[in-house]
């Protein structure tokens, strides 16, 4: 097993614990019988003030492979997350988070994690990973901001 | 130059060596070893031998086949040298029999393994027991061979490894533009619905707008209705995967801006009505029991793997394929996973890649050339591995005599370079922050049944390693953070600090190797645990006894105050272990200042810290002999 990984997210870790942006959690992730894994992060993200994601509290999984930081964490929202660059099983396809392009090793949790907070807002219309947040979003923008805002009810502060 | 000969080959004679692997190199190297006059050596392979193996292992015979490789290697090279001794072993080298103690009685150790996994685990225990590694690997006409000497050259792991290639969901499900995508994009998607497990998560279909409130209508497209003839269904499947999504991708203006736009296929473009009927005919006289060995290419009558289809035979391939696993293959739908010796998963996949290929205007490739490419094969090259176990011989024979000034890292290459076809390269230095060698690994005995976490924290971390704020993982389950922490997690660490070792949620146990860190300091090792019952009371009054060692020093780079500080030392074994700090300061505040930029200011400060503590507590206790020195420093002061 890679200790790079480990040791990189371990560094993470306490780099969070430090410090780290307003309202946004990152913790790893806590299971039943009390193991606390380090490979998989969940995470908050806040929805920028002054947006139509205001007021939401955004839960996000980040899954670390042995590779890291070599290679980017998987990004997921729940589900049928309502965004034009979320895939419908919640994957977040984001320039950044991807090998190919703009992935580097020296991108943080906390670079990660605003970067997606500010793609909620600003959505990449050229690279659509489903089709209804897409169609909505260049079509109907009505319709789509009316829809964004109901989202961010269904996922309110979690006190 | 007489004289050196002489000692080599007395070197040669009297070495004791250790092979992991008796495949492709290994063949090659345990024959080269016996005719160069080494006569104990040692090897391990898990593996029996299968007949793929024969073309290219050549101690192997059709008659071995089944057996285990290490020991059919041995009886074949005591054919032609009955004078040696070979030891085989049929086991894993990952096995807890091949501990440190194991590799510590050779001189040397040479890989000729297949994974990344057993060469870290190899590495590993290499540094552990200080014996040199040689390391190797080929890859079709490629190859390399390494030297690894704890503190003198890199260690394996020092230079991270390209991992095997990915791909971005959005350039398989979107926007392929190499064949290797439309390969992917066939077997772990197209193929994973279809035929893998329902509940996996699978991004093949892009959701459609229209079917936005019920997205099971989507979902449905996929799943074959009780009394659904198997035609149509396949037709079905072919058109939504290559027409109807590929014109829903093209709606998305915006993909195409700068792209080759795809062009949908439809199975009636492409395949008239009766021809499917006349497949089915066909397939009647060729029915086989054996699920594995059912074959679209069979009932097709199509032969030769190397050959081209036509989209047209690739969609009949597609169709034929689909149908057999829902006739014949019915029991294994829903649990099935792309599998390279699965020969109506290939078919699908290849013939299902070349469909998707031609909508992309990708060239199409063979079935032969589509497997390999689907199961990550290359194909191996005996020369390859003969040429590198004769490297790994010279270089064993260099290290054997200590000459580290002609160690070299050789690369084999496919076309000559400058002439050569192999390429010496001086080995590294160690890489200050690689985590595997730069690290300070201590053992620790204990016992794991009645000994409470807080203990370990209290006695041995708090105390011995001087940390404040420590942080305690077992692989990568964190069991304790020490100060604030998010609410959940603060109870969980506070039960585990109660909890004896062996109870913990990932129980440590004898052989576990707990990985300390401060949350401070930035001092950082790993602990190897060792279970043992009982402690004297007087003389181990902890219940607990911490030992280790360090690497040798290389250079000494000594500017810090460390060497005013290390007062009270007077003996050589302690100035080591001066310097041996005072390097580890060096690794650790570049690190961190690369890595977290906001926290860099108190970097400095921290390892300085963490050195005046370290010395501090090497001051006062004497029991703390194991961060000094190297191993024979460690005895000495024992004795």
């Amino acid at each position: 097993m890679s200790g790079i990984a480990r040791g990189r997210l371990t560094e993470e870790r306490k780099s969070w614990r430090k410090n780290h942006p307003h309202g946004f959690v990152a913790k790893p992730e806590t299971l039943p019988d009390g193991t606390i894994n380090l490979m998989v992060w969940h995470c908050t993200i806040p929805g920028k003030a002054g947006t139509d994601w205001e007021g939401g509290f955004f839960p996000l999984t980040l899954h670390f492979s042995e590779d890291y930081p070599s290679k980017p964490p998987k990004c997921k929202f729940p589900q049928g997350f309502f965004h034009p660059n979320v895939y419908p099983s919640g994957t977040v396809c984001l320039s950044i988070l991807n090998e190919d392009s703009g992935w580097r090793p020296a991108i943080t949790v906390r670079q990660i994690l605003i970067g997606i907070q500010d793609l909620l807002d600003q959505p990449n219309p050229a690279d659509p990973a489903q089709t209804e947040g897409y169609h909505l979003f260049i079509q109907d923008v009505v319709e789509y901001k009316k829809r964004v805002r109901q989202q961010a009810k269904q996922y309110p502060a979690i006190l | 130059m007489a004289s050196s000969h002489f000692h080599s080959t007395a070197d040669i004679k009297g070495a004791k060596v250790l092979m992991v692997g008796a495949g492709g190199i290994g063949c090659e190297l345990l024959k080269t070893l016996a005719l160069s006059g080494f006569r104990d050596i040692h090897i391990i392979d898990m593996d029996t031998i299968e007949v793929s193996n024969l073309n290219r292992q050549f101690l192997f015979r059709q008659s071995h086949v089944g057996q285990s490789k290490a020991k059919v290697a041995r009886d074949a090279v005591l054919k032609f040298k009955p004078d040696i001794s070979i030891t085989p072993y049929h086991a894993n080298v990952k096995d807890r029999d091949f501990d440190v103690d194991f590799f510590k009685q050779f001189n040397v150790v040479l890989n000729g393994l297949d994974n990344l996994d057993a060469r870290r685990h190899v590495n590993r225990l290499c540094l552990a027991a200080d014996v040199p590694l040689v390391e190797s690997g080929t890859t079709g006409f490629l190859g390399q061979v390494t030297v690894h000497v704890k503190g003198k050259t890199e260690c394996y792991e020092c230079q991270p490894k390209p991992a095997p290639k990915t791909y971005p969901v959005c350039t398989i499900t979107s926007t392929p533009s190499k064949f290797v995508h439309c390969i992917v994009w066939a077997k772990d998607l197209l193929f994973a619905k279809l035929l893998g497990d329902k509940n996996q998560d699978n991004d093949l279909n892009v959701r459609s707008s229209d079917a936005a409130s019920s997205s099971e209508n989507v979902e449905d497209v996929f799943e074959r209705s009780k009394d659904e003839d198997i035609e149509q269904y396949g037709r079905k499947i072919f058109d939504h995967v290559f027409g109807y999504n590929i014109e829903l991708a093209l709606s998305n203006e915006e993909t195409w801006k700068s792209r080759n736009r795809p062009k949908p296929i439809y199975s009636k473009d492409v395949l008239s009505e009766e021809l499917t009927q006349q497949n089915g005919g066909v397939d009647k006289n060729h029915v086989s029991d054996d699920g594995l060995s059912v074959s679209a290419m069979v009932s097709l009558g199509m032969k030769n793997p190397q050959d081209i289809w036509s989209v047209k035979e690739n969609s009949r391939i597609f169709l034929e394929a689909l149908r057999l696993f829902f006739t014949k293959r019915e029991k294994d739908i829903g649990n099935l996973s792309f599998d390279k010796d699965d020969q109506l998963a290939v078919e699908f996949v290849t013939a299902a890649a070349n469909i998707r290929a031609t909508s992309f205007g990708i060239p199409l490739h063979s079935l032969f050339e589509a497997k390999g490419i689907a199961g990550n094969i290359v194909h191996a090259v005996a020369t390859t591995n003969a040429v590198i176990a004769g490297l790994i011989v010279i270089e064993a024979i260099k290290v054997l005599r200590s000459d580290i000034k002609s160690y070299r890292m050789t690369y084999c290459l496919e076309h000559p370079s400058r002439n050569m076809l192999l390429m010496p390269v001086e080995p590294f230095e160690p890489n200050k922050s690689c985590y595997v060698c730069s690290e300070t690994p201590l053992s620790l005995e204990i016992n794991t049944n009645s000994t409470k976490l807080k203990d370990l924290v209290e006695k041995i971390v708090k105390a011995k390693l001087g940390m404040n704020l420590p942080l305690i993982m077992n692989a990568s389950s964190l069991l304790y953070e020490a100060g604030d922490v998010e609410d959940d997690m603060a109870p969980i660490y506070e039960a585990n600090l109660e909890k004896v070792l062996a109870e913990l949620p990932s129980p440590v146990t004898g052989g576990t190797m707990l990985t300390v860190e401060d949350y401070l300091q930035e001092l950082k090792c790993n602990i190897n645990i060792k279970h043992r019952e009982e402690f004297d009371e007087e003389k181990e009054p902890d219940g607990m006894v911490l030992s280790g060692w360090t690497q040798p020093v290389s250079a000494a780079e000594n500017k810090d105050k460390s060497i005013v500080n290390g007062a009270s030392t007077s003996d050589a074994t302690t100035a080591v272990a001066e310097s041996e700090m005072d390097d580890e300061i060096g690794i650790i505040s570049p690190l961190k200042k690369r890595k977290l930029p906001d926290a860099s200011d108190n970097s400095n400060a921290a390892a300085e810290t963490k050195n005046n503590k370290q010395l501090q507590v090497i001051d006062d206790e004497d029991d703390l002999v194991v961060l000094e020195g190297n191993v024979d420093g460690f005895k000495k002061r024992r004795l």
